[in-house]
This record gives structure tokens, C-alpha cells and sequence, in this order.
């Protein structure tokens, strides 16, 4: 079947467009949940996966881009849907203007460098009053809205955004940049012999990269209607993203899918089955996490390519 | 008993084989030439002499009667055998002596010791301190051979040991191992070399290697020129 | 004066510092590994002794860190031979990161569920309380002791690697971890051991933490943050560069905690992002 990501493509958007039908309020509202948190894993991956920048630190771009619309929207009164691609500019503004800095780092000191970036971040949002400062603020552009139709059109933006970033990641892998990309992540010295602006390349992955992870958290806030510095610039953001793509398979456009739903699984199934406590969830994805780096390195779906792949050698 | 028995040994790099059924025998206090192209397996049959082979092998490998193929390095060098690796591959966090200092760890008895290498190498006692890669290549060759040397071993293993290097440092270096030979202590050479004329002159024995096959064996002295060049090529 | 008593405190919680940084660098600087476990793993030895104290209420505290430390060689020594050795192996620098860093989520969630999220410290007694006045300022008896320590630490590890044939061997294997096993060493077992020291290195800043502040288990990030901090402030292969590092961030952060309230950690981070802007190599001048 030729053309079967154009299918794809339609059936979930189809499904997207029927599920506030089919769905109530509070799985509409974990759906959204789950298809920004796929988002966020391919915008993780694109940067980790293709580019070989492993971030620790892309929960700021999640609170960048979630308080900039909050604010903006009730500062300027505009409609906070329309906010969300400028809250992704923001968060790639940022991005490009910290680059020059955090590149001047390699593997480990980049991953920490972010982090302590993120953190700065945090402090300052809780210092700014406008912003709320430690308890946060709530979405007071909300009397702009539909508020009737708030829930289903929240979710159909998450759709969009979730069915972007996986048709963008893919187009992008396939351009010139993509390859570029790859190229610089496989081996940096070959990819510059050969004209690859390795530069350049990781500033476009960064950027654009942060631009998705600004729109998702926008998104992500704006469903809840509240934003506060512990949720926004939480650490477990990025925990989830790194969980998700390594366990899905780093580097592959169906790792992410995979992971996020095990993930999803994993976090719904604890807290049906254990009732209370948030945190085994987490002890169980970081077990998972362990095993899949002790025996499946390249992830679920890496490990099973490779199981194809090895097959496909012998004939 | 020889020292060294090596019996029909193959080696195989994944689906690639490297070594296809080479045999050998060297006594104590001889000298084997080894030679041959490059990748004609070379390096390969020293790795699985000295424990570092990362390949699948078959055959058989005897030092000192015991079977020796797929121990690991660390307890055939404390056995007696020491391998000077291509390249040097000194460490560059240590100074030259802290170098050599590292070949006495097999604590294995014998003539080698600390004064005795810097008689034999007088100018590594003068860069003693210095980090060991600031030294030349010459001499970073001698740091290798002494470090080799201090384990005491009772077979030593050179790998290209003149590679890249001077002429007046190679003459140095082999006439160090000349004079080694000349003490008859018994310590048995395997010299791996792509310079066949200085390695003949110096061995007993020559084994000529290509493509994993051994194509020539035997004294050193009884094959001219011609046999040997038609051995290493092929042709 | 004030200030001045503010940098001399901030001096001392810089010796702090810099102990959170000396198993990070250790790890980092033999096998390249970046430790993500390492503030956890500080926050459990915290929590291993406030277990012990209230097992045995009677016995002070300072008695636990010398326990606590071994039992922590134990556990690094064992975390390297089952787990971080393979992963360090298989080449992808990734690998270590993903799996230290699951391993961090275990720990700190696990310390969650096990211990509550309610602060806990340790009383040391009336050392801890104790000081005294020099040239009009007060100096805490128990930082200085911390900075007496760390110094003394710093000091016994760079002798340790620099004058002994154990750290040859260290120095040897991070080189050469295959050309090392041609002198009879066994480079995984001394892996095994440089985890063991490392962690063994935590457990006592983390137990120091413990008889100076209190801690909850989401307290590991912060001191993973400062630990990594001081390590790169520190450049590759120097300990001392780490120990100044330490204690440029306890000034900073204690500077800014009096200039700005709340926000003390802002001002090292800051410090540190100012710093590797300006020297990206890290404060030693001499790297490897």
C-alpha cells in the first residue's frame, strides 16, 4: 500500500474528529492528555533519536510555552486557541537564544547544562508576581471562550498538535535536514567532511524541537485551565519523554507511539489496580526502563526491527 | 615439549573467517618470525595467543603444556605471557615510569627489573617523569618493549614493533633484543613484522601468513628470497 | 561584616558542595560515565541514617557515617558489576545516561513510598550547635568540620590516583580498559571498585546533608544539579578545580539567598552558566 501514511493520516483524524462524540469529559480529557504527551516524546526523540542531543532540560520550553499563553492571552485579550503556535514561537525564540550557549557543550555537560537552564527557568517563574509566582495563575482568558465547547475543541487542538508532530517528524526525517541530521548524529567529522552545516542543523533540530514541546505544553495548560511553576517546569515532563522514547525506541517514528502507550497504560493501570499512590507507577516505568537498557538498548520497536532485519538478512 | 604449541587454529569475525587451521610449535629461547601482508591474520593469531582475541576460535593453543586458548588475558599474562602491542599503546595519563611500572603488576619473578630496563634503555631513565606520550615514537616503542619486559614473561609477543619508526631506532630496538637472546634466559620471541629481511636476520624460525593460511614454514635460514616474497604475495 | 560572615559561611557549605561533586568526578573522570543516581543516592544514605538513628536512638549519629559509607561501597560495587559495566561496554554513550537515570526515578520514588514525603534530618547533637567567635565573626563548628573534611577527602583521593599503584592501575584502565588486562589486571573489578569508592563518597556528604538541613526524597535533583555543577566548574581530570568550584557555588548561593530570599539556588546556577560561558573547559587550565 503505497500510500498508507496519507491513510493513516485520515483514519485518525477521522477518529479524532469523532471521538468527543464517542468519548465523556474525562476521557476526552486523559486522550488529550496522552496524544500531547506523544507529541512532546517525538519532539524529545527528534532531538535525541535523530539529532544525538539528549535533553534534560525540555520541561522549560513546556512552562515557556504554557505561561506565555496564559499571560499573553489575558494581557492582550486574545483567544487563547490562537495563542498556541505563538506560544511554540516563543518557546523556539528562547531556544535559539540560549543554542549558542548550551552548544558550546558536549553529551553529558549539554544534558546537565539544560537542566540547570530549566531550573533558572523555575526560579524565575516563581519570583514573577505577574506570573502568579509560586501558586500560579488561572487561565483568565477562559472568558474569551466558547466555554460550552471548550473540552471538545481543547481536544481537537491536542489532535492536531499530537498528528503534526508525528507527520512533521516524518516529513523532516526524509528532507534534506533530516538527513543532515542523521548524517551528524552518525558521525560528526564524515558529516562535516562531506558539507553537512553541523551547526546549523542541530540549531534547526533544537529549535524546532522546542517549538513543539511550547505548543504541547500551551496546549496541555490550557486544557486544565491553570498553570503553576512546579507543574509546568516538573522534571517528570522530561522523565516521561525520555521514558517514553527510549522504552518505545529511540531514533524510530513508531518508538514514541509504542512508548506513550505503555506509558499510559503503566500510569491508568497502577492507579486502578493500587488505587492511591501516584509514584509506583514511576518505579515501574524506571524497572522497565532498566531492563529495556540492560537487554533491548535500542527499545521495543528497535529490538523488533532488529529481529526483522536479521531475518530479512538470511534470504 | 615446546613452549608454545598452536594446533590447527581457526578464528572466525562473526561470518568472516580469519584464520583457517595455522599450526606451530616454538621452543624456549626461540625466535619466530611471523610474517605477511596486511590482514593476512597476523594480529589476529597473536590476540588469540595472548588472551585478547574478541572472535570465536577453534584448535588448540598450549603454553607450557597447559591449554591457553580462550583464557582470559589477565591469567595468561600472569602466566608468563606478554604481548607488545601495535601502536605502543602506552597509557597517556601515565609518566614513562609509572608505564613500566604497570608491567611489574603479574608479580612474577625473574632478571627483569626497573634498573635492569634502564640499563638496557638508558634514555627512557632520562624521561623517566614524562608523560609516556610526549616521548617519540622510537621511544615510546622501548617504553612498550620494557613494560613487556617486566612481567618476566617466558614468551613475548611483538606485534610491528618498527612500524612507522626510523631505521636507527628499529636497529636500536632489535639490538636490544638481540643482546635479550644472546643471555639465553629462555625467553622464546614471536616476532610479528612486515620488515622481512630485519626480521629473518634476527629469528630462528619464519612462519609467512596469507589470508589466514600459512603458506611458508620452517629454520629461517633455509628459504631465499625468492620463496619467501612468492609466500608473503601469493605469487 | 556581614558579608563577610556570609562568604565565610558560604565557604564552608562550599566544602558541602564540593563532597556532593568528588563521587560524580570520580565516576565521571575514570569511565565516562555521568551518573544521573548520584543525588538519590545521596538522599538514601540520608535516609540510611536517619533509619539507624531511629533504630538505635541512643547512639549519636556521627558514629552512622562510617557504616553507611561502607555499606555504600557495597552497593556501587555491586550497581557496577550488574548493571552499569554492560552499559558502559555497548559503546552508546546513551546508555549509561538512560539506564543511571531510571535508576533515579526507582530510588526516588521508592524513597517516596517508603519514607513519605515529610522533611527528616538528623540531630547531631550539640556539635552541630556548636561555634565560635574569630575576628567578629561566628564561625558554625560543624561546617567548618565539613570543609576540614572534604578538603581532607578531596586531598586523600588525588594522592590516592597520583602516588599509588592503586591509582595506576585506575588511571591505567580508564586509558586502556583492554591493553590493561595484558598486565594481569582485571579492569571490570576495578570499575567495580571506583563505583563502590564513589557512592561510598556520597553516602557520606549525603550524611553530612542530614546532620546539616533537612531533606525530603526530591532533594537528590538539587544536589545532582550542585554535584554536576562542581564537577564541570572542575574541568576533566582536576579535583581541585572541583573543590574551588564547591565553594564558589556555596558563596554564590548563599550571597544571593541574603540579597534575594528564596531564590539562593538561582544565584549559583547562575554562576555556573556565567562561568562556562566564559571559560567552557571548566576552571583547571590543565585538562587531559
Amino acid at each position: 500500500m503505497r500510500h498508507w501514511p496519507l491513510v493513516a493520516l485520515v483514519v485518525c483524524a477521522a477518529l479524532a474528529a469523532a471521538a468527543p462524540a464517542l468519548l465523556d469529559a474525562g476521557w476526552l480529557r486523559l486522550a488529550s492528555e496522552v496524544l500531547l504527551m506523544l507529541a512532546m516524546a517525538q519532539m524529545w526523540n527528534l532531538l535525541a533519536g535523530y539529532t544525538g542531543l539528549v535533553s534534560l532540560g525540555h520541561q522549560a520550553f513546556i512552562g515557556i510555552g504554557a505561561y506565555f499563553l496564559f499571560y499573553v492571552s489575558d494581557r492582550f485579550d486574545l483567544h487563547p486557541f490562537a495563542l498556541v503556535p505563538l506560544a511554540g514561537v516563543a518557546g523556539a525564540a528562547v531556544a535559539a537564544l540560549i543554542a549558542p550557549l548550551l552548544f558550546r557543550l558536549r553529551d553529558a555537560y549539554f544534558s546537565v547544562g539544560i537542566w540547570v537552564f530549566a531550573e533558572i527557568v523555575y526560579v524565575l517563574a516563581t519570583k514573577t508576581r505577574e506570573l502568579g509566582a509560586t501558586s500560579g495563575v488561572p487561565l483568565k482568558s477562559i472568558r474569551l471562550v466558547d466555554v460550552e465547547h471548550f473540552a471538545r475543541n481543547s481536544f481537537w487542538i491536542s489532535a492536531a498538535v499530537a498528528l503534526a508532530a508525528v507527520a512533521g517528524v516524518r516529513r523532516l526525517m526524509r528532507s534534506r535536514l533530516g538527513l543532515g541530521l542523521m548524517a551528524v548524529r552518525d558521525n560528526e567529522l564524515a558529516a562535516t567532511s562531506i558539507g553537512v552545516d553541523v551547526w546549523r542543523n542541530r540549531l534547526a533540530a533544537f529549535v524546532i524541537s522546542a517549538f513543539g514541546c511550547a505548543v504541547a505544553g500551551a496546549t496541555q495548560f490550557m486544557g486544565t485551565m491553570f498553570v503553576s511553576p512546579e507543574a509546568a517546569f516538573d522534571v517528570n515532563w522530561v522523565v516521561a519523554m525520555m521514558f517514553i522514547v527510549v522504552i518505545g525506541g529511540i531514533g524510530t517514528l513508531a518508538g514514541p507511539i509504542i512508548g506513550t502507550v505503555l506509558y499510559f497504560a503503566l500510569r491508568e493501570g497502577f492507579a486502578a489496580w493500587a488505587g492511591v499512590s501516584g509514584s509506583w507507577y514511576l518505579v515501574a516505568m524506571g524497572l522497565v526502563a532498566i531492563a529495556v537498557m540492560r537487554f533491548a538498548p535500542r527499545g521495543l520497536w528497535g529490538w523488533v526491527l532488529e529481529r526483522r532485519n536479521a531475518r530479512g538478512d538470511r534470504s | 615439549m615446546p613452549l608454545l604449541e598452536v594446533d590447527a587454529l581457526q578464528v572466525w569475525y562473526g561470518d568472516l573467517q580469519a584464520l583457517y587451521g595455522v599450526s606451530l610449535a616454538l621452543d624456549e629461547g626461540g625466535v619466530l618470525a611471523l610474517i605477511g601482508a596486511n590482514g593476512a591474520g597476523k594480529s589476529t593469531l597473536l590476540a588469540a595467543l595472548c588472551g585478547l582475541l574478541e572472535g570465536r576460535a577453534a584448535g588448540a593453543v598450549r603454553f607450557d603444556g597447559r591449554a591457553a586458548l580462550g583464557r582470559p588475558a589477565e591469567a595468561l599474562a600472569r602466566e608468563g605471557i606478554a604481548l607488545v602491542p601495535e601502536g605502543r599503546m602506552l597509557f597517556p595519563s601515565l609518566s614513562v615510569e609509572e608505564n613500566l611500572l604497570m608491567g611489574t603488576l603479574t608479580r612474577r619473578r625473574g632478571p627483569w627489573t626497573l634498573a635492569r630496563v634502564y640499563q638496557l634503555f638508558p634514555i627512557l631513565e632520562q624521561f623517566r617523569g614524562r608523560p609516556a606520550t610526549a616521548l617519540s615514537g622510537g621511544q615510546q616503542q622501548m617504553v612498550a618493549v620494557a613494560r613487556a619486559l617486566l612481567s618476566n614473561p617466558r614468551l613475548l609477543l611483538c606485534d610491528e614493533i618498527s612500524l612507522g619508526l626510523a631505521p636507527l631506532v628499529v636497529e636500536q630496538i632489535y639490538a636490544a633484543l638481540a643482546s635479550i637472546r644472546a643471555e639465553g634466559s629462555g625467553l622464546a620471541i614471536v616476532l610479528v613484522e612486515q620488515d622481512v629481511q630485519r626480521a629473518c636476520g634476527v629469528a630462528d624460525a619464519v612462519c609467512c601468513l596469507l589470508k589466514g593460511r600459512a603458506t611458508l614454514q620452517g629454520r629461517a635460514d633455509d628459504f631465499d628470497h625468492a620463496q619467501i616474497a612468492r609466500a608473503y604475495f601469493g605469487h | 561584616m556581614d558579608w563577610l560572615q556570609t562568604i565565610v559561611n558560604g565557604l564552608m557549605l562550599g566544602g558541602l558542595y564540593g563532597l556532593f561533586g568528588l563521587g560524580l568526578a570520580l565516576v565521571f573522570g575514570v569511565m565516562r560515565v555521568v551518573n544521573l543516581a548520584h543525588g538519590e543516592f545521596i538522599v538514601l544514605a540520608a535516609y540510611g541514617g536517619t533509619t539507624l538513628a531511629a533504630l538505635l536512638p541512643g547512639v549519636s549519629p556521627l558514629w552512622w557515617v562510617l557504616p553507611v559509607a561502607v555499606a555504600a561501597f557495597g552497593v556501587g560495587y555491586a550497581l557496577q558489576a550488574l548493571l552499569v559495566n554492560r552499559a558502559v561496554r555497548s559503546g552508546d554513550p546513551l546508555t549509561p545516561l538512560m539506564l543511571t537515570f531510571g535508576l533515579a526515578v526507582v530510588l526516588r520514588n521508592l524513597m517516596v513510598e517508603v519514607f513519605g514525603t515529610n522533611p527528616q534530618a538528623l540531630d547531631g547533637g550539640a556539635f552541630t550547635r556548636a561555634g565560635f567567635d574569630l575576628w567578629g565573626l561566628r564561625i558554625a563548628l560543624f561546617p567548618l568540620a565539613v570543609l576540614a573534611l572534604a578538603a581532607a577527602m578531596f586531598f586523600a583521593l588525588q594522592w590516592l590516583l597520583s602516588r599509588t599503584e592503586w591509582g595506576r592501575i585506575v588511571r591505567a584502565t580508564s586509558d586502556n580498559f583492554r591493553i590493561v588486562r595484558l598486565m594481569g589486571v582485571q579492569p571490570n573489578h576495578v570499575y567495580n571498585t571506583v563505583m563502590g569508592l564513589a557512592l561510598a563518597f556520597a553516602a557520606v556528604a549525603g550524611m553530612l546533608l542530614a546532620l546539616r538541613t533537612s531533606f525530603t526524597p526530591y532533594s537528590g535533583v538539587e544536589r545532582l544539579l550542585v554535584a554536576f555543577e562542581v564537577v564541570i566548574l572542575g574541568g576533566l581530570g582536576s579535583f581541585w578545580g572541583a573543590f574551588a568550584g564547591g565553594m564558589a557555588l556555596g558563596v554564590a548561593q548563599l550571597l544571593g539567598q541574603k540579597f534575594d530570599s528564596n531564590a539562593g539556588s538561582l544565584y549559583s546556577h547562575l554562576l555556573f552558566f556565567v562561568v562556562l560561558i566564559v571559560w567552557p573547559t571548566g576552571l583547571a587550565r590543565r585538562g587531559r
